[in-house]
């Protein structure tokens, strides 16, 4: 399957390198997800590059949240295989609905949870940390939300803070579950900006959406799925079929 | 008229067993603030409620093999509460069964515990494993239940960060801890505190004190860590409320407690309500 190749390595906002390595590829192999009697994917096989910067679309119900979960793992396989980055080189965002926004996190919180992987389940953040999390909420809008709980937060502002989370982790791979749902187009253009910095830093970033205006636009390869992979190319290409 | 003194100190200065209650209860409260208001915040009180009344088979077991001794009644307690808590972490992949199977879970536990106590008990065991017997720890007893209340502070405390994450983003966690179980570990810190509580009020009742301070400090609209410590402070006054109900109305002490906390928790609704109405008219005159 195609994915176009992206430059390598380059230096990113965080000053760390996101250098892509064989194994941040995403390969899937016969991939088939059932949900009891119902069948979400059927024998989905192709590889995400890395640097990939990939669109998935389809009709509701298609199977795309379900291939998301199935690449980051979260979702348990009836036949087929994933290969995936190590669990600290991907990084998963699904979709709002998911999110208990009663929990009274504050964003400065929720954020600094993207530094898992340097303060684990304990660690306090230093001064650099704290740095690097303003940067990240400064990034996508939110300097001045920082203390703010996040049910206190409108939709299109919660899904800036979960970018800014995503900063912090700074992964190879990028899994985005109908990032640009249900948020305004001041938001849609914030977090598109985003997107398009991690795929000049190298990353593959696989998104799933519906605004097919918005996929034509940026996304240079797209992935149609049915249940089946219909088609899966360059953008042009795959829209077309 | 009864002076101050003779209502809130002589009944613990004057009884042993009031005062074992009172620190029984101090422990509890500690840390049924913890454990309840993350199960609050996890949107979890059903689970709460069932993994109460998992204690019981568990615990009836125990009784009808060494009898009514504390230590062998939490042993059992905590085997089928862990047991159930495994069972109910299974069905919860599906959540269209999530909540017909915890009801069945609570249904089947409660009833199967009443059977095997009455089997070889009497009713005053039954109504002891049912309510609980706060005014009858003894110090052993009361020894077992500060190191469980210590042991759960201490574990909430070291993992508070992957608790809050899971809260709030099952996902995420799952991603960035791999397969390191928090959920479960969670899940037997709920039972640990079910199990500290069931001697003083039985299986019916020993969620009560864990969920209604915490219910009642949520409406409140704190952070975390603030909502922890009022969960505990509501749980210390609801115990002291209840235990001196108790002593002068000559009451059962358990639902006394549980009452004055269910008192709490609509008292806490009221208040929130009318500040939130009186602060949004202010917002409108300004």
């Amino acid at each position: 399957m195609y994915c176009a190749a992206q430059p390598k390595g380059r230096e990113t906002a965080l000053g760390t390198v996101a250098s892509m390595a064989a194994d941040d590829r995403v390969a899937l192999r016969d991939v088939t997800v059932r949900y009891g009697r119902r069948v979400a994917l059927e024998a989905v096989s192709g590889e995400f590059l890395p640097g990939c910067l990939t669109a998935v679309v389809g009709a509701n119900g298609a199977g795309k949240s379900t291939l998301l979960a199935a690449i980051a793992g979260t979702v348990r396989l009836a036949a087929g295989s994933v290969h995936r980055p190590r669990a600290q080189r991907l990084a998963y965002l699904p979709q709002l609905t998911a999110l208990n926004t009663d929990y009274p996190l504050t964003v400065q919180e929720l954020i600094t949870l993207g530094a898992w992987r340097d303060i684990g389940i304990s660690g306090a953040p230093d001064a650099a940390l704290r740095t690097q999390v303003t940067a990240a909420a400064t990034t996508v809008g939110l300097q001045d939300r920082q203390h703010r709980h996040i049910g206190e937060l409108s939709a299109g502002e919660l899904q800036r803070a979960l970018f800014a989370r995503l900063i912090l982790q700074d992964a190879a791979v990028i899994l985005l579950d109908e990032p640009f749902a249900a948020v305004d187009a001041r938001t849609t253009s914030v977090l598109l900006d985003q997107v398009v910095r991690w795929h000049q830093e190298g990353r593959s970033v696989i998104a799933v959406l519906h605004d097919l205006a918005l996929v034509r636009a940026n996304f240079p390869t797209t992935l149609v799925l049915a249940h089946r992979c219909v088609a899966w190319g360059t953008t042009e290409t795959a829209l077309a079929a | 008229m009864m002076s101050a003194h003779a209502l809130l100190i002589v009944p613990f200065q004057t009884l042993g067993f009031m005062r074992t209650a009172l620190v029984a209860c101090v422990a509890l409260a500690l840390a049924n603030g913890a454990v309840g208001t993350l199960l609050v915040l996890r949107r979890m009180s059903l689970d709460g409620d069932v993994l109460g009344h998992a204690v019981m088979p568990g615990a009836a077991i125990s009784f009808l093999f060494v009898g009514p001794s504390p230590t062998w009644l939490s042993l059992g307690g905590l085997a089928s509460g862990l047991a159930v808590a495994a069972l109910a972490g299974m069905i919860t992949r599906d959540r269209t069964r999530h909540d017909a199977g915890l009801v069945a879970f609570y249904l089947v536990a409660l009833s199967l515990g009443v059977l095997l106590v009455a089997w070889r008990g009497s009713n005053v065991d039954i109504m002891r494993v049912l309510f609980g017997t706060v005014l009858a720890i003894d110090r052993n007893a009361l020894l077992q239940t500060a190191v469980v209340a210590s042991m759960i502070l201490l574990v909430i405390a070291a993992l508070y960060r992957p608790f809050a994450a899971g809260a709030f983003d099952p996902t995420f966690l799952r991603a960035v801890a791999g397969r390191v179980p928090y959920d479960a570990i969670f899940a037997a810190m709920v039972v640990l505190a079910l199990v500290a509580s069931f001697q003083a009020f039985g299986t019916l009742l020993a969620v009560g004190p864990m969920l209604l301070p915490a219910a009642a400090a949520r409406c409140w609209g704190f952070g975390v860590a603030s909502s922890m410590v009022l969960a505990s402070c509501f749980g210390l006054l609801a115990s002291l409320a209840g235990l001196l109900i108790s002593y002068h109305a000559n009451l059962p002490s358990g639902p006394a407690i549980v009452l004055s906390a269910g008192l709490l928790f609509g008292l806490s609704l009221v208040a929130t309500h009318l500040l939130r109405r009186l602060t949004s008219r202010l917002g409108e005159r300004v």
